[in-house]
């Protein structure tokens, strides 16, 4: 049985939950502005970003598993891959909840791209081949701004978190 | 004395020229630093700056602007005023078994099913249940219904060709094996059902297309439903039941075409639904306990992989 249609299903799946995350990056981090100012939310905000990805991660774990459920051997879990080294690409974002990964901000960044890159490999076959079908590039659309407020809302999230964190966290201290 | 690294580049290649003993490898190995380093800066300031914001906003804007052209949607059809409009395109759908071929359509049986279902007790709701084999191939031919020793289809499924404007050129012949019916009861379906329609149980790796074991039908004539967008088709319906010998009906039934679509740049799907009704009674099934109108559903999806 060919499952190619399952696997670009899926491809779409982990592109909603990843693709979004450079723009969001990168929108961040230009707003932002120069880290050597002493502006404390923005340093913030960037340092976040990481964290964010992470959620990402963390959501795109929970939609494996309720895909799964309620049978997780390994058979089924090998019947439900159809993209297993993108499933387990799309799982190491887990990783970012590691603080000492989550320094390195840029990392998060090189991780989602392979993501975006399907984006770019799309549209580049849109513009050059001309017997393309418009739907793909059409599903990449949809997919893309779903993923752009997934990763909007999740870097909104971690941030407000951080806020009440650091809010209630002061008055234990004094 | 302080040289960046793109003089020193030109530096160490001035350096060679000159100085014929200096290795070849050598050179070669900094010139390899050199550009690994000088490509590991310009990616991180790509990654770091602006420009990265830039980048990404014209790729998603590119994106944006392909995908909403909207030059393969269908036009939206008017306010009703009365009449029906239609809106059929010129697709052709061929049937072929070559691989690689994107001329020719192959059934996806696995993506397929072939339904049915009756009024449990000829009042009651819906019982269903579905054919586990069936084929899109022409069994008309009594020296085609007999026994296939495999697991895979017995006949390729070939009997078809669908013109979307052109009712009169498609046309199809189709089988379903009645003793694979599941209706997700398999003391039923193994049992009684079996008694019931007058057949045999499944032999494991064998296609059962006997005359008592196989329902098929073949289109006599297909056209526009005037009605709507889809197509009426009349054809014969041959199935033996629980009669001495098979009985052959001419019904008509409803055609949906479901267009072809691209998943990928080198598969696409479509889709061929089939709805008709028809009376087991007819065909000598007197148990009661399924009324007497049974109503088939056929989905069928087709790939140009």
């Amino acid at each position: 049985m060919d499952d190619s249609f399952f696997a670009y299903l899926q491809q779409l799946e982990v592109m909603a939950f990843f693709s979004g995350y450079p723009l969001i990056y990168a929108t961040v981090v230009v707003f932002a502005g120069n880290q050597h100012e002493k502006n404390n939310f923005k340093t913030r905000a960037t340092s976040l970003l990481p964290f964010a990805y992470a959620l990402v991660g963390t959501l795109f774990l929970g939609f494996q598993l309720r895909k799964l459920y309620p049978d997780y051997s390994v058979e089924h879990l090998k019947l439900t891959m159809q993209q297993p080294l993108l499933i387990i690409w799309g799982l190491l974002s887990l990783l970012f909840w590691v603080p000492a990964l989550a320094k390195k901000r840029v990392l998060s960044l090189i991780h989602s791209l392979v993501f975006f890159f399907f984006l770019i490999k799309d549209l580049f076959l849109q513009f050059f081949n001309p017997s393309a079908n418009n739907d793909i590039i059409k599903n990449d659309m949809r997919i893309y701004t779903n993923s752009l407020l997934l990763n909007l809302g999740s870097v909104i999230v971690i941030i407000l978190l951080s806020l009440f964190y650091t809010y209630y966290k002061k008055p234990l201290r004094s | 004395m302080l040289v960046d690294r793109k003089n020193m580049l030109h530096v160490i290649l001035l350096y060679a020229l000159d100085h014929g003993s200096v290795k070849f490898n050598r050179i070669l190995l900094l010139c390899k630093y050199l550009i690994t380093n000088h490509f590991k800066n310009t990616f991180m300031k790509l990654l770091d700056n602006k420009m990265l914001m830039v980048l990404l906003i014209l790729i998603s804007g590119g994106v944006y602007i392909v995908g909403c052209t909207h030059k393969n949607e269908p036009v939206p059809a008017s306010v009703s005023t009365g009449t029906v409009k239609t809106n059929h395109g010129n697709h052709i759908h061929l049937a072929g078994l070559t691989n690689g071929d994107s001329t020719q359509w192959k059934l996806d049986q696995v993506h397929s099913n072939a339904t049915w279902s009756t009024a449990f007790d000829g009042v009651a709701a819906p019982l269903t249940g579905r054919f586990n084999s069936f084929g899109v191939a022409d069994v008309s031919s009594a020296a085609l219904q007999t026994n296939y020793v495999t697991k895979g289809q017995p006949l390729p499924d070939t009997s078809w060709a669908f013109y979307e404007n052109v009712p009169a050129k498609t046309h199809f012949a189709g089988y379903v094996q009645i003793n694979t019916s599941n209706t997700g009861e398999p003391g039923r379906d193994g049992g009684c059902f079996l008694t019931t329609m007058g057949t045999s149980p499944i032999v494991a790796g064998t296609q059962n297309l006997t005359v008592t074991n196989v329902a098929y039908i073949k289109t006599t004539s297909v056209e526009f439903d005037p009605a709507g967008n889809d197509y009426l088709v009349t054809f014969n319906f041959t199935w033996k039941g629980m009669l001495g010998a098979p009985l052959t009906e001419s019904i008509t039934g409803k055609l949906t075409y479901v267009p072809e679509a691209a998943v990928s740049t080198t598969e696409s799907y479509m889709g061929l639904e089939f709805q008709f009704q028809f009376n087991c009674r007819d065909y000598g099934i007197t148990a009661t306990d399924i009324g007497s109108t049974i109503t088939v559903d056929l989905n069928m999806n087709f790939n140009n992989k």
